[in-house]
């Protein structure tokens, strides 16, 4: 495969988990990984250190994430293809959604469809969580600050950001 | 219905450039939780929605696949100004974050094989690889009484954590299952 056509997978590949990404993107985090890494476009090290980079940005981390993949496989064209078909499907179903919400919005059917769907999308975002927490793994360390990152998550009110910061500093002094 | 109106009658003065800049304070400010940042600029700030209307546009937006916070931009958008309203909002909230991300991020990674790079990566992918799964624990409190929603979000997990099952297929298997358990047990309930 060249590197358009790359792209234009990649692409294509993307607008459709994009328009079912229900609960957001990291419900497709799995996916998305087992995509590339069938195409042999990025190793696990790589898709950890994108999703890592993403984190730490302003904004929409996802959209970044899906560009960084893009980029690396079709270059800028690949970057800015990538987030369109990240954001773009989700964008249009939004707004005629919200064209119709006033007709639907009553509907006894639409609390049991939330309350149906949304255990699913949990177990789906923890998922994405452990893919993640998988290909970044280098050992008992690396595990421990995973699950010290999940326990502050769970039992405080930190900005994550504290916690992102505290992992690249411990990773930085060499302790994973 | 008139409330909305009410709140509506100023459409006109809503500029796009007002759209663009207002998002693009919610997207910057938003490290870490982009949604407190939208009510307030919203809700708050700019009076564009009032509470009860900024929660009806979460749920939908969250009934609906992709970014929630996506969502809320979009449909702030297309309520003042249409569909250039929704663009104008959408570009504010991505396009100045997504320009300088990619190119400090393409920085960053094209150096990611230095030893020092590799480790700090490396300590930042893991912690927030956990931050992902402590946010979608979070998500499950107040399901937790809920034997078949547990059921579900186990086989979730189970589904795309261990085996290699596209997507598409574990949401066409799960999604109809879980509603109708849902369904049954309010059913029995009653």
């Amino acid at each position: 495969m060249n590197d358009s056509a790359a792209s234009v997978a990649l692409a294509a590949h993307l607008a459709v988990l994009s328009s079912i990404s229900f609960g957001g993107f990291p419900t497709v985090l799995p996916d998305v990984h087992d995509f590339v890494s069938a195409n042999g476009w990025l190793t696990d090290r790589q898709f950890a250190d994108y999703f890592a980079v993403s984190q730490v940005a302003p904004g929409p981390n996802m959209i970044l994430m899906m560009s960084f993949i893009g980029l690396k496989i079709g270059g800028i064209a690949g970057a800015v293809a990538s987030a369109f078909a990240t954001f773009g499907p989700p964008c249009t179903i939004y707004y005629f959604a919200y064209r119709l919400w006033d007709r639907f919005r009553d509907m006894p059917w639409q609390r049991l469809v939330r309350r149906g769907l949304a255990p699913l999308t949990v177990g789906l975002v923890v998922a994405g969580g452990f893919v993640m927490a998988r290909a970044a793994s280098s050992g008992w360390a690396s595990g421990l600050v995973t699950a010290a990152a999940v326990g502050l998550m769970l039992g405080t009110r930190l900005n994550p950001l504290w916690i992102l910061a505290a992992g690249g500093a411990l990773g930085g002094l060499g302790l994973i | 219905m008139l409330r909305r109106r009410e709140i509506g009658s100023h459409d006109e003065q809503v500029t796009l450039g007002a759209l663009f800049t207002s998002f693009l304070k919610v997207t910057l400010c938003g490290f870490g939780g982009g949604l407190i940042w939208a009510r307030s600029v919203v809700v708050e700030q700019r009076r564009w929605m009032d509470e009860l209307e900024f929660t009806e546009t979460l749920t939908l937006c969250q009934l609906m696949p992709g970014p929630n916070i996506v969502g809320i931009t979009v449909c702030v958008g297309a309520k003042l100004r249409g569909a250039v309203g929704a663009v104008a909002a959408v570009a504010g909230f991505i396009l100045v974050p997504w320009t300088v991300g990619l190119a400090f991020g393409a920085l960053v990674l094209d150096h990611a094989e230095l030893a020092a790079v590799q480790k700090i990566l490396g300590g930042l992918s893991a912690a927030a690889a956990g931050l992902l799964i402590g946010t979608g624990l979070r998500l499950l409190i107040p399901h937790r009484t809920r034997w078949t929603a547990l059921l579900v979000a186990a086989f979730a997990f189970v589904a795309m954590a261990f085996t290699r099952l596209p997507l598409p297929l574990v949401l066409l298997g799960l999604a109809p299952l879980s509603i109708a358990l849902t369904g049954l047990v309010r059913a029995k309930a009653r």
